[in-house]
């Protein structure tokens, strides 16, 4: 008969039984704060969309201005004048947020993809090396929550 | 000892019969190589995860390097394989779902709730009996004797609560949503059907677009949608709902498996199902007639389909009856023609789809008239 480390005492079963159903009700109830939903099965839970348009904060002549990314590349040079060119799509790699200036549908829902956005605006301006005009990047966000225009949101991630 | 102190003890002592479990496991275990493999194919095509923008819900510093990814993907890949040949096969299931978890929790944006279902599942699994039938290593002894298959099942209750889990999930969030209740978010899923279908080079007759593009079909769909779920969460639990809830949830995952794009989540949830089949094997019984050529082809496609050890095979000799079959079902009722084959439908997994229409058919079909006594 086989033997394995996995048959549970009788003493283990309802302490694994008990832990096992605490946990995933813990993750169940949580995720229904949670942004994204995360471990809350919640499938096919919404029918939104979103539209990502990228911008960056620059510094130049001693101004602060808004310039607009137009299909997430620009270029820049350092202090050697060595061009650089920074690209959203080669950094951000996930398929709901690497699409830029038209609508595409919201995984998960809005939250989901405006939580998931945040990371992304934090990521890729920690990794804007040899960028020395970009103080911060900014997400303007049009939103269509099943189907209703619901309005605009506007993320941004400071360069520290 | 109080009545609910003696239930507790029988849960947690129930023993059963493993066959099945062993079935389940090669389905798991092949649903886990496969989650595996898309993993590797994403690392070689897309190189790996953490040197590109990801969220992990574990410390950075707890994420695996390139090549430590590498080595546990490949374990995994081993750990899906050792699982599905029997070889260690409950070590190897817990290896392969706990690495898959691990990897979940590197990154965020890599959570789908099939592939955390099929982790939850695959870990599960791996604390019920299921090494003592279909381990392939063992060759034409594959399944043990049936008094080495009994065994504490603890852990498969466990596993149907998680499938009831994994339902009232998604049912639940649904009806505290007034858009999906309404149909609204099934409609503009609906609404994009008709251009996606015309963009793979078939478009939909008008009449069929006419009916995805119209609000009132919507609305039913999505309450249909909650209804279907909410009753397989909970029908699963009542053995006069059952057979219904089972036979529902396959319809439905067939119909989404064909519609939306859910990876795995359609064939895990039907293989899931075989945790709820009565574990105990051979309580049916499957006559058929000697020398009767459809009869024969018959008795040999359910020695072939009957992976879950439903049917005592029994030839009987052509002049007991007209009837080519019969089929015997664990309540004893003896039935020949239509009504046969939708007894053996209930019981052959690859059949089950076809066991409601088959009932249907049977009863409108039946003429009045007295019941074959059973020869047992």
């Amino acid at each position: 008969m086989p033997r394995s480390l996995l048959n549970l005492s009788p003493r283990l079963r309802p302490l694994f039984f008990c832990a096992y159903l605490a946990t995933q009700l813990f993750l169940l109830f949580r995720a229904q704060t949670s942004p994204d939903l995360v471990f809350g099965f919640q499938m096919f839970n919404a029918s939104s969309q979103l539209k990502i348009s990228l911008f960056r904060k620059v510094r130049r002549h001693g101004r602060t201005r808004v310039v607009s990314v137009r299909d997430g590349e620009w270029q820049t040079k350092d202090r050697s004048g060595t061009r650089h060119t920074h690209r959203w799509q080669d950094r951000v790699r996930y398929r709901n947020l690497s699409t830029l200036d038209q609508f595409v549908h919201a995984a998960y829902g809005l939250d989901a993809q405006l939580f998931r956005l945040q990371y992304a605006l934090d990521d890729f301006a920690q990794h804007l090396a040899g960028d020395q005009e970009t103080e911060a990047l900014i997400a303007e966000v049009d939103t269509r929550k099943n189907g209703r225009e619901v309005g605009h949101v506007r993320l941004q991630a400071d360069r520290r | 000892m109080s009545a609910f102190g003696d239930a507790w003890r029988r849960f947690f002592a129930e023993e059963r019969d493993a066959w099945v479990l062993g079935l389940l496991r090669l389905a798991i275990s092949a649903l886990l190589f496969f989650n595996g493999l898309r993993l590797i194919l994403e690392l070689s095509n897309g190189g790996y995860f953490a040197d590109y923008f990801h969220i992990p819900m574990l410390p950075e510093a707890w994420l695996p390097g390139r090549s430590g990814y590498q080595l546990l993907l490949g374990l995994q890949a081993l750990a899906s394989l050792a699982a599905f040949i029997g070889w260690w096969p409950r070590e190897a299931l817990l290896t392969a779902s706990s690495l898959g978890l691990y990897f979940l929790t590197c990154d965020r944006l890599q959570y789908h709730n099939n592939r955390y279902a099929l982790l939850l599942l695959g870990f599960l699994l791996a604390f019920t009996p299921c090494d003592r039938s279909f381990s392939l290593v063992r060759g034409r002894e594959h399944t043990l004797p049936r008094d080495q298959r009994i065994a504490p099942t603890f852990a498969r209750r466990l596993f149907q609560i998680q499938v009831s889990l994994v339902y009232l999930g998604s049912t639940g969030g649904k009806l505290l949503d007034a858009d999906w209740r309404s149909g609204l978010v099934l409609f503009l899923r609906f609404a994009d059907a008709p251009a996606i279908s015309a963009a793979h080079g078939f478009p939909l007759p008008a009449w069929v677009v006419g009916i995805l593009t119209s609000a009132w079909f919507a609305s039913f769909a999505a309450k249909a949608a909650i209804a279907s779920e909410l009753l397989i969460a909970l029908g699963i639990w009542l053995p006069q709902t059952r057979r219904l809830s089972l036979w529902l949830g396959v319809i439905f995952h067939v119909s989404i498996e064909f519609t939306a794009r859910v990876e795995l989540f359609s064939w895990l949830m039907v293989a899931s199902y075989l945790a709820f089949v009565v574990p105990e094997v051979r309580e049916r019984r499957f006559e058929f007639a000697r020398g009767n050529v459809r009869a024969e082809r018959l008795a040999r496609l359910v020695a072939l389909l009957d992976w879950c050890a439903r049917f005592e095979r029994t030839p009987m000799s052509s002049a007991s009856d007209g009837a080519a079959f019969y089929v015997t079902n664990r309540e004893g009722r003896r039935a020949s023609g239509a009504l046969g084959l939708a007894q053996l439908a209930e019981a052959i997994p690859l059949f089950f789809p076809l066991w409601l229409p088959l009932v249907l058919y049977a009863k409108l079909s039946a003429r009045p008239r007295s019941p074959s006594p059973s020869p047992a």
